[in-house]
């Protein structure tokens, strides 16, 4: 109960004399306040762009894993020939084949990956119940980049060319049967998607797969000599990307926040220096130097607790709001889709109870720190000295 | 009256044989030199003497702010050069008030806070709080200014605040440096004339340092101090 007391009157002391302490209070809160501001408003942008990719890249392109041949490795374009077989059925699994050809849109010749999937898929979001309406002799799916980098529409028939089994090129018109729009660039950009049915008669692979997509309830007891990864592996590269992102962008709030600490320690050197009377006055009333020094701390660390108060005011209104209307990223959508990221036309910030926890968190504990290490000095203060405001 | 010490004797404060010595560079500035007083309950004691004679020395020992290089200081039979720093600050905050030459009051406090300020520490209830301190106030008739910060009243009035502030949790003894070395004569004479009548009506030891011969009139047992030594202790 004592301990409790102490600290309370600590807090109230320190509440006190940090808000008579006029304008130097109020510009260390402001600039800690807005580091807190950025800090979260950088974070959040991550996280809700990390939440978006995450949901977009299992929707669309990873589903819950996939079972992937062993010869085949996606970094590496030459295992794409070889690296497909023969695959168990099993209604958990969706099998996707890849094949490379060549389209030639206005007598262009444009290398693409061509990939078969099941028209009545349902695994993924792909709209590939469009194949299966299309009355075409080839009906494929493409992305919205594809149809304008190519500059291809819903119904134009385009020349394809690819190898069968054996080797041999041969060649057919396909027919745009629907193009899609999604965030995920690496299912959309020189791709194209038919029935597998089709592709498997087209290259000769009968029930071949490059990959095939799980579900949920996929227990890995089929097609075991082929490499299982499950989502989380799957993504690890987009989280690799985000924490990347997240680094990049905390040198700014980093030199925001350094500046603040830098502002609470200047703060301290001053209080200690200016203040030695008041810090005998404690003593002689009571105070121990242990606890003049707490206090002196927890001054420091109080513009930390204010400033979390005031950004928590501005920022969670405001990143609330930009969560319901998003972050339009425009100027940056085409170029970084170009680059194979997963990225929405809107971001929308996502501020976690344990993103805002830690934050407060970290900001709290740096100020306490960098508050304590001035006042440390107390401790060795001669109190006759400081009751006379010896310098 | 509460929190008082337990006596046994009537010496509240004994000194024996206390010497107090200060590095200066490589040497060391003998201040006080094997001093041996005794202070009963209730005095109106004054020590003093020329600049450098050691006053001020010998009552931040007793008010436990520093601790003498040989000898013992016994409050009511205690040691305080052995206290732990908690037991030192303890012993301040329940048994002995302060008085200094430039006031000490906290800027940011009203006059009313600097008052309530050691009833705070001793985890008095907000109304046995209240009381006290207008009763403080009262005795040095300031309970009208009780809301105004230190830096809106006089000097006169900043140290009745202080007096005020040291008898608020009813001490045993009141240490006062040079209590009167800022003020002018009127102030100064009320301020002797407050801490007479606390000394004689609540039974509170004084002990001062000063070379105001104004505060000398006032005391009952004058204790001169010549070069860290007892040139001369007189009772009026």
């Amino acid at each position: 109960m004592d301990t409790l007391y102490n600290i309370g009157l600590s807090f109230r002391l320190a509440f006190r004399n940090i808000i008579s302490s006029g304008l130097r209070t109020w510009l260390t809160i402001t600039t800690l306040s807005l580091a807190f501001v950025m800090i979260l408003f950088f974070n959040s942008m991550y996280t809700g762009w990390e939440y978006q990719g995450i949901r977009d890249q299992v929707n669309w392109e990873f589903a819950q894993g996939q079972v992937i041949h062993p010869a085949y490795d996606k970094l590496d374009p030459f295992t794409i020939e070889s690296g497909h077989g023969k695959y168990e059925k099993e209604a958990h699994l969706t099998p996707v084949l890849i094949r490379q050809a060549n389209i030639y849109p206005d007598g262009r010749m444009v290398p693409i990956l061509l990939k078969g999937i099941p028209a009545d898929q349902q695994i993924v979001e792909l709209p590939t119940q469009l194949l299966k309406e299309s009355k075409a002799n080839i009906p494929a799916l493409i992305g919205l980049g594809m149809a304008q980098d190519n500059n291809l529409k819903v119904g134009d028939a385009i020349l394809m060319r690819w190898k069968d089994k054996n080797g041999t090129f041969d060649a057919q018109n396909i027919t745009i049967a629907g193009i899609f729009e999604t965030n995920v660039p690496t299912i959309d950009a020189g791709q194209v998607w038919v029935d597998l049915e089709k592709l498997n008669q087209l290259t000769g692979l009968q029930q071949e797969a490059t990959y095939l997509l799980a579900d949920a309830e996929y227990n890995q007891t089929t097609n075991a000599s082929w490499n299982y990864q499950d989502k989380e592996a799957l993504l690890k590269e987009f989280y690799e990307l985000i924490e990347l992102k997240r680094g990049g962008s905390s040198f700014l709030y980093g030199i925001l926040m350094l500046i603040a600490l830098i502002a609470i320690f200047d703060s301290q050197v001053f209080s200690v220096f200016k203040r030695q009377k008041e810090i005998g006055t404690y003593i002689a009333l009571g105070f121990t130097k242990k606890r003049v020094t707490f206090l002196f701390t927890l001054e420091g660390t109080m513009y930390a607790f204010i400033a979390a108060v005031v950004g928590s005011i501005i920022a969670i209104p405001l990143l609330s709001w930009l969560h319901e209307v998003g972050i339009p990223m425009t100027s940056n959508v085409d170029q970084s889709r170009k680059m194979g990221i997963t990225v929405g036309e809107y971001i929308y910030p996502l501020l976690t109870p344990e993103l805002y926890t830690k934050t407060v968190f970290w900001v709290v504990i740096l100020s306490a720190v960098i508050s304590y290490l001035p006042v440390r000095k107390i401790a060795k203060m001669n109190t006759v000295d400081a009751l006379k405001g010896k310098k | 009256m509460q929190n008082h010490i337990n006596m046994n004797t009537n010496n509240i404060i004994e000194i024996q044989n206390v010497t107090k010595r200060f590095p200066v560079g490589e040497t060391e500035f003998t201040a006080l030199s094997n001093i041996n007083l005794k202070i009963q309950k209730g005095e109106f004691t004054g020590l003093i003497g020329p600049s450098g004679s050691g006053k001020t020395t010998l009552l931040n020992l007793i008010g436990a702010l520093d601790i003498p290089s040989e000898g013992e200081i016994l409050i009511s039979g205690k040691n305080v050069a052995v206290k732990s720093d908690a037991e030192s600050a303890l012993l301040r905050n329940e048994h002995i008030g302060f008085i200094f030459q430039s006031y000490n009051l906290l800027p940011v406090y009203s006059i009313f806070e600097n008052v309530e300020f050691p009833l705070l520490l001793q985890k008095k209830s907000k109304a046995e709080r209240k009381e006290a301190v207008m009763q403080a106030l009262d005795w040095v008739g300031l309970s009208d200014i009780a809301n105004k910060k230190p830096s809106q009243i006089s000097g006169g009035q900043a140290q009745r605040v202080a007096i005020a502030r040291s008898i608020v949790k009813k001490p045993d003894i009141v240490l006062a440096d040079e209590p009167t070395a800022n003020l002018d004569s009127t102030n100064a004479y009320k301020i002797m004339d407050i801490l007479k009548k606390l000394n004689e009506e609540l039974g509170i030891t004084f002990m001062f340092s000063s070379h105001d011969s104004k505060v000398i009139e006032y005391l009952r047992r004058v204790i001169t101090l010549e070069d860290g030594k007892v040139k001369n202790d007189e009772t009026k």
